[in-house]
């Protein structure tokens, strides 16, 4: 469906090592990697990203977590936040 | 007139008495005693008679109670292959609203998935979050007296499982005869305090002249070790009184020639016990089993015979006829569990596979049937091979192996082409041992000594430690082991406190080094690194 189209797109695009969907309660729902993994990423950058968001929101109420980027050493990975889902893309910038 | 009646008197006599008892009432009498004899003698032997008795013999038996035997399992789930179905069927997917999630956030991930590409922002930009340590630094100076008196030298280190031991053998690698010399085994513990250099925690005496060490993998007291006769010893350093538990002892399937080598293999069938390898120059490579009463027994076995090594084209021909080739030196692929790098005598390193079938030739007389595992002959170094070794990093498509020998060069090979990647002359001196670094993909240790060195080009070192990412011609670093001439014979890298590299010496002594940080950690990019100089080299 268009779903997979869209993630098809975004897994595409240069440098990009893995793409994933995770729901509200951190439950993979899409994943390019393996189980074992995608579970692991899961469950700890859903926990992250609701650390990251209630950071925000308690230094300044009206404000909102939009996007979310951890740099390593080896990669970089992107999180999108929303009510319901959360995107994961993971990236290994060239340099 | 008549004696008196008495009242128990019977009837009859007593009749005629009443009459004279009235009339002689209140007089005056004496009247004799009566006499009770005793009865109670009489009556109890009358009466009781001696006897014994006893019960039956009572069996008894000791017992004690205590569960003998623990098994640990463990339970889990295992993973089943459609669990990403599973997820699917449990959490009900909305398909709509995922689409319209995806279709708002794409936007913002593919520009910065661009931005980030494009991106020099973070260039150069690295972070420490350990002490950076710049300097190598001698940690500890381990020996032990008296074999240095006896002039031995140390053969082989090892670490054991936990990273914390250190275990040297003694013994002599420049001995050609047949030397009846005593060695020994020594540990040190260096996490522990008050460790004394000089003083090892255990000594063990061995009848002969200890040859290579190895400590188990996973069970921190066992160390198997391989003697200048050609036996197989496993020795259980926990153990207070005597440490030997396995031997091989001098059969017909015992080695011929020292054993050189000796390395663990995980058995497949039981996961506690493993099997021993063991390597030597008369040509087999052997795996041993333990049996119950302490003796290993042959499980099964390889033979390297000249005319069954694989030759290819591209190397020039030779004849070996038929003579057996020795082996010195082994080394398993980390990623294949059958396939194995031998480095031979002839200098040669082949490539072979423990699931080879056809029967090596002229190898009769041991009780399991030798196999011929070779497969590929790598191009030869100039001399003798000493030491090779698999890296634990590459991936299948290029699985790496170094090998080092006698004409001081350190040869780079991909397990699928012939001709090495790189070849290093590293040394005019002989090298005795190569190691990869277990953290760092592009970084190993070779160690030298002996050999000519009339022209100065050689380095002075004698620890090389190799980092492709800054060199590929010449070493990062060469420590000097000792003051004077002194060939290092072996190095291991500690795999659990990976700043540790211990090496031994012809002095006698052991040398713990603490690696700098540039050492121990992985850069961002090595593997790709690697590849890339792999690739380039082989285009």
């Amino acid at each position: 469906a268009e779903v997979e189209e869209t993630l098809k797109r975004i897994q595409a695009h240069k440098g990009v090592i893995a793409t994933m969907v995770i729901n509200a309660e951190g439950i993979p729902i899409r994943t390019t990697l393996d189980n074992s993994t995608t579970v692991q990423y899961g469950s700890l950058l859903h926990q992250l990203t609701m650390k990251a968001r209630s950071t925000v929101r308690d230094i300044d109420p009206q404000n909102d977590l939009t996007f979310l980027r951890i740099r390593s050493k080896k990669h970089e990975i992107m999180i999108a936040p929303d009510k319901e889902y959360l995107l994961i893309v993971i990236q290994n910038p060239c340099e | 007139s008549a004696p008196r009646p008495f009242p128990w008197e019977p009837a009859e006599r007593a009749v005629g008495a009443r009459r004279a008892a009235l009339a002689a009432m209140f007089a005056d009498r004496t009247a004799p005693g009566a006499g009770v004899e005793s009865l109670w003698r009489s009556a109890r032997s009358a009466r009781c008679e001696a006897k014994s008795c006893q019960t039956r013999k009572i069996s008894t038996a000791e017992n004690a109670v205590q569960s003998h035997t623990s098994r640990d399992a463990g339970v889990q789930t295992d993973q089943s292959k459609d669990a990403v179905q599973d997820f699917h069927q449990e959490v009900q997917v909305d398909y709509a609203s995922l689409l319209s999630f995806l279709q708002k956030v794409e936007d913002a991930v593919i520009e910065e998935l661009n931005k980030n590409w494009k991106s020099r922002a973070f260039d150069g930009f690295e972070v420490n979050w350990t002490d950076q340590n710049e300097t190598v630094l001698c940690l500890h100076t381990l020996s032990y007296p008296e074999a240095q008196d006896q002039n031995l030298q140390v053969t082989s280190v090892s670490w054991n499982a936990t990273g914390s031991v250190v275990a040297c053998s003694y013994g002599r690698l420049d001995g050609g005869d047949w030397s009846t010399e005593k060695s020994y085994i020594c540990t040190w513990n260096l996490d522990r305090r008050g460790l004394n250099p000089q003083r090892p925690d255990l000594v063990v005496d061995v009848p002969s002249s200890v040859m290579c060490l190895a400590f188990h993998p996973s069970q921190p007291s066992l160390i198997a070790g391989g003697l200048f006769s050609g036996e197989l010893v496993v020795w259980d350093t926990s153990r207070t009184e005597d440490p030997m538990i396995w031997r091989t002892g001098l059969t017909d399937d015992t080695h011929t020639d020292p054993v050189y080598q000796v390395n663990w293999l995980p058995d497949a069938k039981h996961r506690n016990h493993a099997r021993l390898l063991s390597v030597s120059t008369d040509g087999k490579i052997l795996v041993w089993r333990e049996e119950r009463d302490g003796r290993l027994a042959l499980a099964e076995g390889f033979a390297m015979v000249a005319q069954q090594i694989p030759r290819s084209t591209q190397l020039k021909k030779f004849t070996w006829g038929e003579a057996a080739v020795g082996v010195t030196s082994l080394s398993f692929s980390h990623f294949d569990p059958h396939v194995f790098i031998v480095g031979v005598e002839g200098g040669y390193s082949l490539k072979c596979s423990t699931a080879a079938e056809t029967l090596a030739l002229h190898r009769t007389g041991s009780s399991v049937p030798l196999r011929a595992p070779a497969e590929l002959a790598f191009s030869p170094h100039g001399g003798p091979v000493y030491s090779v070794s698999c890296s634990p990093f590459h991936r299948q498509v290029l699985n790496l192996f170094l090998s080092c020998g006698t004409d001081g060069q350190v040869h780079l090979h991909s397990m699928l082409q012939t001709q090495p990647l790189i070849s290093l002359q590293l040394s005019k001196k002989y090298l005795f041992c190569v190691r990869w670094s277990p953290v760092r993909p592009l970084v190993f240790a070779a160690t030298s000594g002996e050999g000519n060195c009339n022209k100065c080009f050689c380095f002075t070192g004698d620890v090389h430690l190799f980092d492709f990412e800054k060199s590929s011609q010449k070493p990062a670093l060469s420590i000097k082991q000792a003051v004077g001439e002194c060939p290092v014979y072996c190095v291991e890298f500690n795999v659990k406190q990976t700043q540790l590299l211990a090496a031994g010496d012809a002095t006698g002594t052991v040398k713990v080094w603490q690696l700098s940080s540039d050492f121990t950690e992985q850069g961002p990019r090595e593997m790709n690194h690697l590849e890339q100089l792999a690739s380039e080299i082989t285009d």
